[in-house]
């Protein structure tokens, strides 16, 4: 994507750039920064209770350092917790976006029919409320009404293969979505890129690897950016599998830990610490990441 | 919120001052469960914000704001369950919580603690008299504060399908040891059949049993809490389920997923320890089986007692930040002790109301049990025995380790006491970190 | 790819005679694109049949057939509370359209700044409006209800809308679709006829952008229409929930009392009707190559 660069050749005027990104900016501040701080702020605190803990003032919110911190990174549940999610997130990532990848490409193929059918029902997922879709997998993998186990025999709950079920769930749903983003991108290339290449005879095949995908190289690495923490945020897979089985624990992904801490157990600012921890490994994973691959997501490096 | 800023509104366009008044709350008690409008905010109209998730509670509500046009209340429906209180705690601590909020029994002292809900006393009182000792002591958790309103309750009874047990040849049980023993017989006729289910996610269901078995997993003492979650009626109580899910005779699905409806209907599940309110899910979970299932008492730890527990149940509370605090005290008391609003609770909310003259309202049997004509009067009997505990100000933590400790046991059938265990300890830990002083 | 771009859009139109040659070769795409529209829609068909099913159906017969009760269903969700069901979703469209619909506006403007201007500060300000994805937003809604709160906003609609309207994934799309549909050639002569900044953006950038703010306008729908934990927890007035939120307390309305299974199933299939409506509309906007809709504007 040189272009971005060349454009940047082109305008070189001074205010305007900021006055476009002011509205970002400004939201940016207000309710991403602030509440941020705010976060920050409740992470370094805790209430301190006395006696029985009724009555007036007998709960005060104190000054802790980083206490929660340290409890946060000392807590054993936690790290097991990203050992799983490691696990389960290499599996989702390659699946779908090695699927989103192969849906674009044939998308965009020069010969392909139903594509706009296609489109709507692999975005469909998307689309799908969690209320429901707990509802949905209850039916689909719950032994006594599964056609799955019916037709197969296979327990989708149990210890060894509730990890998969749980990938399926986030493959379903996300596919549709790193698909559209590809595809969209795919489109903003010029065809007679491959135009030439199709006269000299190249099958769609040939088009798709050696020109299609490198081209499309800066946006497969973004999208994995963004897919790599989506999964260490994994919560909502996990979350909606986890009343209908015993296999997974309310701790099972670190940020079903942040959940459980700040909406079950009430602790806001454990919850406040382990989610800063979390956004911490989430930088450093995503920067180590593009630092391999820099060259190629701009082109700027 | 908006509610909240309406009133205010109003409130200086008829430039009342009054509000020092209502926030003070010594002086003035409200009207006992009386019709009338009261005369202390008779000069001055109210509104005022109820959070519940009962029912058709609308319904309820018109009633009390046509009588009342000077306290005008409007009920929002939300979600139930832990979120439900941690949405109400984090209101509180923001300074915009509902004038009224349904509190479950197992959540107020967690709302006590958190400063949330106020001290409705002079109000509470006077309608005292209308409930049971032991509803009345979930309310004031052995204090000498009233942090609200019992609503409804949830003792306990063995819900099992009657035409299954005569299919089986087996009776009802009327001690635990016999209900395992049936549990043997069903599952070695039929393997595919259970006598019953342990849910590991339904720590309000367990807590309930151990009521029965007469646990006490928190107490008072002066000036420290008590916990015992791994007392010695508890334990028996774990290993005694523990031992029938290893031993593979007792099914260990969750209650409430699909599954565990799908086994109502169809018959592969023949009892299920529940409280008094279980035949609204049974009516929507199991519509196959209406008309099959009957009550009885809870089986027993040993023969010839009569003990139950409660599963359940929620108290109208008012929260410390309202600004109205002697209307809402007013409402709430309304809604659970007059005739009228208990009639309309009963018929239009499923509630199952704490009150003690509630119970001479229920005389037509649930539509889901007209094979057992005196429904009521049965439940009555069989759940006299009922006795509760006092809950302590972390139980979302201690069943939230419940579920996590119980999960795990359940699935490598390892020792359901050790899980307790767990759940005792996290259960400490929490109370420790915090501060709460702790007898030993 | 600057240039080619620029070369791409004289030969646009020989693209779509490329395309419009279909043969037998589309076997293969079409059945791998069939493949996965099923495996999609496998699950959605389940709820699609569950809504047709009386309670009695639902937990008694087959898990995927038909039955009997659809039209029952339709009439007892909008019996429901006296209609709230479609206030719920009257609600929802207003989060979903406005919120949508501010949030592409930013990240067009946005977008277009970071990819067509050099500026002091670009790659800072854009790793920090990318940095946003970092903070889980489970953690944050607490924190933005009680900062919400101070300001008296809590519970408002405004709550609701003006959090989602900021979302780093759809600037760093815009960027993309900015830097590749713009031809800076274009903006070059724009400049030399005298258009102002603002002029260039609304004549030139955004009709190039279309395609790609569509894009970006479907996902940022989809994602607040379906969004439940900020609206969960800025609102106490049922009358202004979004349906995630209003469907979900028909579903955990505590232990005791029965969850409607039915009206859930039915919600949602009604729920899903709007959001393939939209989808359809919208796609059409694709069919216009990105680089082709440089000759035209």
């Amino acid at each position: 994507m040189k272009s971005a660069n060349g454009g940047a050749r082109v305008n070189r005027a001074g205010a305007a750039p900021y006055l476009f990104l002011a509205p970002a900016l400004t939201m940016f501040a207000l309710f991403l920064l602030v509440p941020i701080g705010y976060t920050v702020y409740l992470s370094l605190r805790r209430t301190k209770v006395s006696g029985l803990g009724f009555g007036k003032g007998s709960r005060k919110e104190i000054f802790v350092g980083l206490d929660n911190y340290a409890t946060a990174v000392g807590d054993g549940e936690l790290w097991a917790g990203w050992l799983r999610v490691l696990g389960y997130g290499a599996l989702v990532l390659a699946v779908m976006l090695g699927l989103a990848l192969v849906f674009a490409l044939m998308l965009d193929a020069a010969r392909v029919r139903l594509a706009r059918f296609s489109r709507v029902a692999i975005f469909m997922p998307f689309a799908v409320p969690g209320v429901a879709a707990g509802l949905m997998w209850g039916f689909l993998y719950l032994p006594s009404v599964s056609p799955v186990h019916e037709l197969f025999g296979v327990d989708l709950l149990s210890p060894s293969t509730v990890v998969y079920s749980m990938a399926n769930v986030a493959v379903w749903g996300g596919t549709g979505f790193n698909m559209l983003v590809l595809y969209t991108n795919l489109r903003a290339i010029s065809p007679d890129l491959y135009q030439a290449a199709r006269i000299d005879g190249a099958s769609e095949l040939q088009i798709a690897i050696r020109i299609k995908i490198p081209i499309l190289a800066p946006a497969i690495i973004l999208t994995t950016v963004f897919s790599i923490i989506a999964t260490i945020q994994v919560f909502t897979e996990p979350t909606v599998l986890r009343p209908l089985t015993n296999t997974i624990s309310s701790t099972w992904s670190p940020l079903m830990k942040v959940y459980r801490d700040a909406f079950v157990t009430g602790d806001l600012y454990s919850a406040a610490a382990t989610a800063m921890v979390i956004a911490g490994i989430s930088l450093v994973l995503s920067f180590a990441f593009l630092r391999v691959v820099k060259n190629r997501a701009f082109g700027e490096a | 919120m908006h509610v909240n800023r309406l009133a205010a509104i109003a409130a200086a366009t008829l430039a009342a001052a009054v509000v020092a008044g209502c926030s003070g709350g010594a002086g003035q008690s409200a009207a006992p469960s009386s019709a009338a409008p009261s005369s202390s905010a008779a000069a001055q109209k109210v509104s005022l914000t109820y959070w519940n998730w009962v029912p058709n509670m609308d319904k309820v509500v018109a009633a009390w704001n046509k009588s009342h046009p000077n306290i005008q209340v409007t009920s929002s429906t939300q979600a139930g369950g832990d979120d439900a209180a941690t949405k109400f705690l984090t209101a509180a601590k923001a300074g915009n919580p509902p004038d009224l909020m349904q509190a479950e029994y197992q959540a107020l002292p967690s709302f006590v603690a958190a400063e949330a809900v106020a001290d409705i006393k002079p109000a509470a009182d006077a309608v005292k008299p209308e409930f049971g000792e032991g509803i009345w002591g979930l309310v004031t958790l052995g204090t000498d504060a009233v942090y609200g309103i019992p609503q409804d309750s949830g003792p306990m009874m063995l819900y099992y399908r009657e035409d299954l047990f005569k299919k089986y040849g087996i009776a009802v049980p009327t001690t635990w040891d016999e209900y395992a023993e049936a549990a043997r017989t069903v599952h070695r006729k039929e393997p595919k059949v259970f006598l019953g289910t342990f849910s590991s996610k339904d720590p309000g269901s367990f807590a309930g049993l151990a009521q029965q078995a007469g646990g006490q997993w928190w107490s008072i003492n002066g000036e420290s809490w008590k916990v015992a979650v791994d007392d010695e009626p508890t334990r028996k109580l774990a290993d005694y389920w523990g031992g029938l899910v290893k031993e593979g005779v007792i099914d260990d699905m969750p209650y409430f997923t699909p599954q565990w409806n799908k086994a109502l209907n169809d018959g592969t599940l023949l009892t299920w320890p529940s409280a008094i309110w279980a035949p609204g899910p049974l009516t929507s979970n199991a519509p196959k089986a209406k008309g099959k299932w009957a009550i009885a008492q809870l089986p027993q730890w040993n023969a010839g007692e009569n003990h139950s527990g409660f599963w359940g149940g929620s108290a109208v509370a008012v929260a410390a930040a309202s600004k109205h605090k002697e209307a809402a005290a007013e409402f709430a008391t309304w809604l659970n002790t007059d005739p009228e609003a208990l009639g309309l609770l009963v018929k239009h909310g499923q509630v199952y109301p704490a009150a003690t003259k509630g119970a001479a309202l229920l005389t037509e049997p649930p539509a889901y049990f007209s094979n057992v004509p005196g429904f009521w009067r049965q439940a009555a009997t069989f759940t006299a025995g009922a006795r509760g505990f006092t809950f302590g100000p972390n139980v979302n933590v201690a069943y939230n380790a419940f579920r996590d400790a119980f999960d795990k046991a359940v699935l490598s059938k390892t020792s359901f006491s050790d899980a307790l265990r767990t759940v005792q300890d996290a259960t400490v830990a929490d109370m420790t970190k915090a501060g709460f002083r702790l007898a030993q | 790819m600057a240039t080619s771009t620029l070369s791409g859009a004289d030969q646009g139109v020989s693209r779509h005679a490329v395309r419009a040659a279909r043969g037998p070769h589309g076997i293969v795409p079409t059945g791998i694109l069939i493949l996965g529209a099923l495996y999609c829609l496998f699950p959605v068909s389940w709820v699609v049949l569950a809504s047709t099913k009386t309670s009695g159906e639902l937990f008694s017969t087959a898990t995927f057939s038909l039955g009997t009760g659809f039209l029952q269903n339709l009439a007892d969700l909008a019996a429901y509370r006296d209609g709230v069901f479609w206030l719920w979703m009257l609600n929802t469209l207003l989060y979903a359209g406005g919120g949508a619909l501010l949030s592409t506006a930013v990240s067009a403007v946005s977008g277009y700044a970071l990819a067509k201007y050099r500026f002091a500060g670009r790659d800072l300000i854009f790793n920090l409006l990318i940095g946003g994805i970092l903070v889980p937003s489970v953690v944050l809604a607490i924190p933005q209800y009680l900062l919400f709160s101070k300001v008296g906003l809590a519970g408002t609609y405004w709550s609701v809308l003006l959090p989602q309207i900021l979302h780093p994934y759809s600037i760093y799309l815009a960027r993309v679709y900015a830097g590749a549909a713009i031809p800076d050639s274009l903006l070059e002569a724009g400049r030399i006829d005298g258009a102002s900044h603002w002029t260039l953006l609304r004549r030139v950038a955004l009709p190039l952008m279309t395609p790609g703010l569509v894009t970006i306008f479907l996902f940022q729908f989809v994602a607040i229409w379906n969004n439940f934990l900020l609206p969960f927890i800025m609102l106490g007035d049922d009358h202004r929930f979004p349906l995630t939120v209003g469907l979900y307390t028909m579903l955990a309305a505590g232990a005791n009392n029965p969850a409607l299974y039915n009206l859930i199933l039915i919600g949602t299939f009604v729920a899903l009707i709007p959001l393939i409506a939209l989808f359809l509309t919208m796609q059409r906007f694709w069919r216009a190559d990105l680089s082709s809709g440089a000759v035209k504007a």
